[in-house]
């Protein structure tokens, strides 16, 4: 059945494709600075070349063919820093997608992006530290990044955890600027709430062993884990975490949704897991970044940070198609009329993009609404979106528990009291 | 405290393995060799293939050994993997630094090894791809010995364990008992001088390369075992491997073995005395004590 | 055209900053025989040092001293100074490999610091809040990277003629003394111990400047900076270039940059757009080649070293 309707949907695909309007002669270039080398990286990267072409098929931005340039980071930022340069000077893109680490974002967004004037969009960079510097002025307005603030996340996990009511937890996260952060986070969200943080573990990358972390956290006989990792890192923890012993109450952040998660530890030792991530918002249409993701690699998602790539690939390209010129400030001061959140809404699969094309020709504005929900960026780049708790089935992934923006900061609200 | 005791003798045993290799490399050929952690992975890679290839041919070689996660076609595929491992090491050997060890200093030797070591990493990830992988995705659950003190045991450790005290035997045998042991201790104190005593060299190295190689190949699956296959493998070990050949002292297996020990031990005793984010650090600075307590490592000779 | 010569001067910054700390671990190695297998703990204590010093006090952050940029500098350096030294005393009697993976562990213990002693270091997410020198006064991007290249070639040359000096002193005579037979220099009434440390110190320092120049250029530094590989990137350059040979330094570096970060280049111009994706991976093949072919066709660097006994003799040398 799922074949037919994959078949039928190619089909349909190729029937649809002598009706595109680019000419074949016009390319506008974008460039992409994501860790392609890195177990992580190259889901993000093969997603941002699945955006670029779904919207080709759609029609290219202004007529015209995109074409993603990509480079690899290595998630060394000297290296990152000089494939963007490369790509500004040489290959002259008004826009840089990436990079993935804050590490590597960061100086170039500093050394490249600002000074040359050219528009920024990460999928994944979750550091405060760019907050800060958008709030210095320092960005220039040229900054933006799909990734909802781990404010945000941490609030929605440590609402999962005490709805589950459970009175105590070891947490382990990434030793790295977003295990720290939200790490730090979901420890004081769950102190103010009563609930007992009994250990809080860092996790280094590339250990030879992870036992004696496991080991660690064992000796509290938690009640429950909240686990802030990585799959290769993760997948080698709770492995451990679960051969000796270990609660399978687990709540897990949004990076460990991933089929190679659930295969690797297994199933049937995450009945009674829980998962945390942003959410597209509950709106009558249908389509869904999974269904798109699933029509062009034949898989579900699987890894962090997918569908903040495809948004940011997709806000980026309905920008240089709304904006008067092609130059990086003015493709920056036009992603407000792509996110404006009294436009139309609008979901980017082949036939919402080509309405929005239609729309933003006609001066209109758009409510981009795509893999993370309905991407509003404040003043510095930053986006808060809505929550959802997932678990594993057998097939897939399951949507459990929608939370609304307005739930999420009435809970952060609460919290400060 | 106990717990972290075992653990760290489990993780030992396996850097041990890779260590023994190292050390009689860097010993006879008078280098470091950043590429003999890629061995570990090649050699897990290619038991892995092996494994897949065993099962589907004869599925009755999939069956589980006891209480282990290990089937019986892991274990042949094993044995495949230490020979072609071993010979890959030669053919490194032969491509690379063989042509560069009359020529030029160790350092250019140790960056020929980096660069190897790049190529053999990438190769690998291109071929099996990026994501790790595993030889069971079957949980073995741990017996718990004890409540409290907590001890908690697998089996699969026990083996591993027991494994790599076997293979340290033998080759402590070969190494004292037979012609072979004799000769290889020759080569290593005086490699012109046994040659004169009718040594053969160049033989000499291929058998060290094959002996390191084959090593590192059982010590690659046994670190997959307990954790993951990953072609970041020897990127993960290397440093460690290195920390055991040290802290032991270049140029003694003994003391490979007991670096690997103590790497493994105090990297596993680190929580107890600082945050896990600290983690990384501590096994180089007890190597750091250690070494300036004992300039040439624990079994090194001095010269 | 001006996109290539903008690139070219932002390739060369990068290239000339990386030399720097080339030149200072080939005075540790090229001519004292010290293996310092920490480069990265050095770089790294100059490239925070500078932001420490001269970066503003953040919320949260308990160092911050906004010195003025020179100052900022000479702290950075001194601080690297001061961390070869305190490392120097406990290692500098090792020899060779002991001595190598010993500094090792010093640039991961300096690495696991700056990623969990947030207060200090800010942590993974990594520090920043300085203000590039002249950036503005100069306020056009393109003629403050050429301002900054010339700014960071003056220092490269500086600390090059520095070294040469060295090189071609009784000091540096006594360097080479050191590294090629420690008892026969202590025979001759010298203390390698001392020497040793005093090259050990002074090289780290240079590592130091260079760290200093390159968190400058970002205005930002973080952990992911300063992990092992940059040791083995300095390291590779070296030894492609030719150990011993201050020359052979700076030109090493630049070819292995060039091939480090050019192979990417050349792959996404050339390959097929299927092959994208694996491009990076691709791309640490080409690296991992382009090190071990020069190594074959030159083991001992492109530019090997020579032996100048003194400047008097090579004068008196009829030519």
């Amino acid at each position: 059945m799922k074949a037919l309707i994959f078949g039928l949907t190619a089909i349909s695909l190729v029937a649809l494709a002598p009706g595109l309007s680019y000419s074949a002669d016009c390319t506008t270039k974008v460039g992409a600075v994501l860790p392609t080398s890195v177990d992580w990286g190259r889901p993000i990267a093969a997603t941002a070349r699945m955006a670029v072409d779904l919207y080709n098929k759609a029609g290219g931005v202004k007529g015209c063919k995109v074409e993603l340039i990509l480079r690899d980071t290595q998630v060394d930022p000297k290296v990152g820093v000089d494939a963007a340069k490369a790509l500004v000077d040489l290959d002259k893109v008004p826009v840089l997608i990436g990079a993935v680490s804050s590490g590597v974002s960061m100086p170039i967004l500093t050394s490249v992006s600002v000074p040359s004037n050219v528009m920024q969009i990460s999928c994944c960079s979750s550091s405060t530290v760019f907050t800060g510097l958008a709030k210095d002025g320092k960005t220039k307005g040229l900054w933006f990044r799909t990734f909802t603030t781990s404010r945000n996340h941490a609030a929605v996990a440590a609402k999962i955890i005490k709805a589950k009511g459970y009175n105590n937890l070891v947490i382990f996260y990434k030793n790295d600027d977003w295990g720290q952060d939200i790490g730090k986070l979901v420890k004081a969200d769950l102190e103010a709430l009563g609930v007992t943080v009994k250990a809080s573990i860092a996790i280094n990358d590339g250990q030879p062993s992870y036992r004696a972390e496991v080991v660690e956290a064992l000796k509290s006989n938690p009640e429950a884990a909240y686990v802030a990792l990585y799959p290769k890192e993760g997948i080698a923890t709770m492995r451990e975490w679960i051969s000796l012993g270990g609660t399978q109450n687990l709540v897990v952040a949004n990076s460990l949704r991933s089929e190679e998660f659930r295969d690797s530890v297994g199933i049937k030792y995450l009945g009674k897991m829980v998962g945390h991530d942003s959410a597209a918002p509950r709106t009558a249409s249908a389509a869904s970044f999974t269904a798109l993701y699933k029509e062009a690699f034949k898989k579900e998602p699987s890894g962090p940070g997918l569908p903040n790539i495809f948004d940011a690939v997709m806000i980026a390209l309905l920008a240089m198609e709304v904006s008067p010129t092609l130059s990086g400030d003015v493709i920056a001061r036009s992603v407000s009329k792509v996110t404006d959140p009294n436009g139309t809404p609008i979901f980017p699969d082949e036939a919402g993009i080509k309405q929005a094309s239609a729309l933003l020709a006609q001066g209109k504005t758009i409510r981009y609404q795509g893999g993370t929900g309905a991407v509003t960026f404040d003043q510095y780049g930053d986006v808060s979106a809505p929550g959802l708790s997932w678990n594993f089935s057998e097939k897939g992934i399951v949507e459990l528990d929608y939370i609304t923006s307005e739930d999420i900061n009435e809970f952060i609200n609460s919290l400060k009291k | 405290m106990i717990q972290n005791l075992f653990d760290g003798i489990l993780v030992g045993s396996i850097l041990s393995l890779g260590a023994i290799g190292l050390t009689m490399v860097m010993h006879m050929l008078r280098f470091a060799n950043f590429s003999h952690a890629e061995l570990l992975s090649l050699g897990a890679y290619v038991t892995f293939v092996f494994d897949k290839l065993l099962e589907s041919m004869v599925p009755a070689l999939s069956q589980t050994i006891g209480g282990l996660s290990l089937t019986f076609s892991l274990i042949f595929a094993i044995i495949l993997s230490m020979g072609v491992t071993g010979v890959s090491a030669i053919i490194i050997d032969w491509l690379v630094f063989r042509r560069i060890r009359d020529s030029a200093g160790p350092l250019s030797m140790v960056f020929a090894s980096f660069g190897v070591a790049l190529i053999v990493r990438n190769l690998i990830s291109l071929i099996f791809g990026l994501k790790p992988k595993l030889y069971s995705e079957e949980i073995t659950f741990a017996v718990r010995v004890s409540l409290d003190p907590l001890i908690l045991i697998k089996l699969d450790q026990v083996f591993v364990l027991c494994m790599a005290l076997v293979i340290m035997l033998i080759f402590h045998f070969v190494l004292s008992r037979t012609t072979f042991g004799y000769a290889l201790k020759a080569v290593s104190e005086n490699p012109t001088l046994s040659q004169i005593n009718g040594v053969r060299l160049a033989l000499m190295i291929r058998l060290i390369w094959l002996i390191g190689g084959g090593l590192a190949a059982v010590a690659g699956v046994f670190y997959g075992l307990n954790n993951q296959v990953s072609f970041l493998m020897g990127k993960d070990l290397v440093l460690s491997l290195f920390a055991a050949v040290i802290v032991g002292g270049i140029g003694s297996i003994y003391g490979a073995v007991v670096g690997g020990f103590l790497v493994g031990l105090a990297s596993n005793m680190a929580l107890l005395i600082l945050p896990s984010g600290y983690k990384p650090a501590v096994p180089f600075l007890i190597i750091l004590i250690i070494l300036s307590i004992r300039p040439t490592g624990l079994f090194g000779e001095k010269k | 055209m001006i996109g290539i010569v903008s690139y070219l001067v932002f390739f060369l910054t990068m290239g000339f900053v990386l030399s720097i700390a080339v030149l200072g671990l080939n005075l540790q190695w090229g001519y004292t025989g010290l293996f310092n297998g920490g480069v990265a703990a050095f770089f790294g204590a100059g490239a925070y040092g500078v932001i420490l010093f001269g970066g503003s006090n953040k919320a949260g952050q308990l160092i911050g001293f906004g010195l003025p940029y020179p100052f900022a500098v000479a702290g950075a350096v001194l601080l690297a100074g001061l961390l070869a030294w305190i490392v120097g005393l406990i290692t500098t009697h090792l020899r060779h490999d002991y001595l190598a993976i010993a500094t090792f562990g010093v640039a991961i213990a300096v690495e696991n610091f700056a990623r969990n002693a947030e207060p200090i270091t800010g942590g993974a997410k990594g520090l920043r809040g300085f203000e590039r020198p002249f950036e503005t006064v100069i306020n056009d991007p393109f003629w403050f990277n050429l301002a900054y290249l010339i700014f960071v070639f003056v220092v490269l040359i500086i600390v090059y003629n520095i070294l040469e000096n060295i090189g071609q002193s009784p000091f540096g005579r006594l360097l080479r003394a050191i590294r090629e037979d420690e008892v026969a220099a202590q025979s001759l009434g010298k203390s390698p111990a001392r020497v040793r440390l005093q090259a050990f110190i002074f090289g780290s320092m240079i590592m130091g400047l260079s760290g200093a120049l390159y968190a400058t250029f970002y205005a930002f530094i973080s952990p992911q900076d300063i992990v092992p590989i940059l040791t083995f990137q300095i390291w590779s350059m070296l030894i492609v270039g030719g150990s011993g040979n201050n020359k052979g330094a700076v030109f090493g570096t630049l070819i292995v940059w060039a091939g480090w970060v050019g192979s990417g280049w050349v792959l996404t111009q050339f390959a097929p757009v299927e092959m994208q994706l694996y491009i990076g991976t691709i791309q640490f093949i080409m690296i991992g080649l382009i090190i071990v072919l020069t190594l074959l066709i030159r083991p001992k660097g492109l530019l090997p070293e020579k032996l100048i006994i003194s400047r008097s003799v090579a004068r008196v040398k009829p030519e």
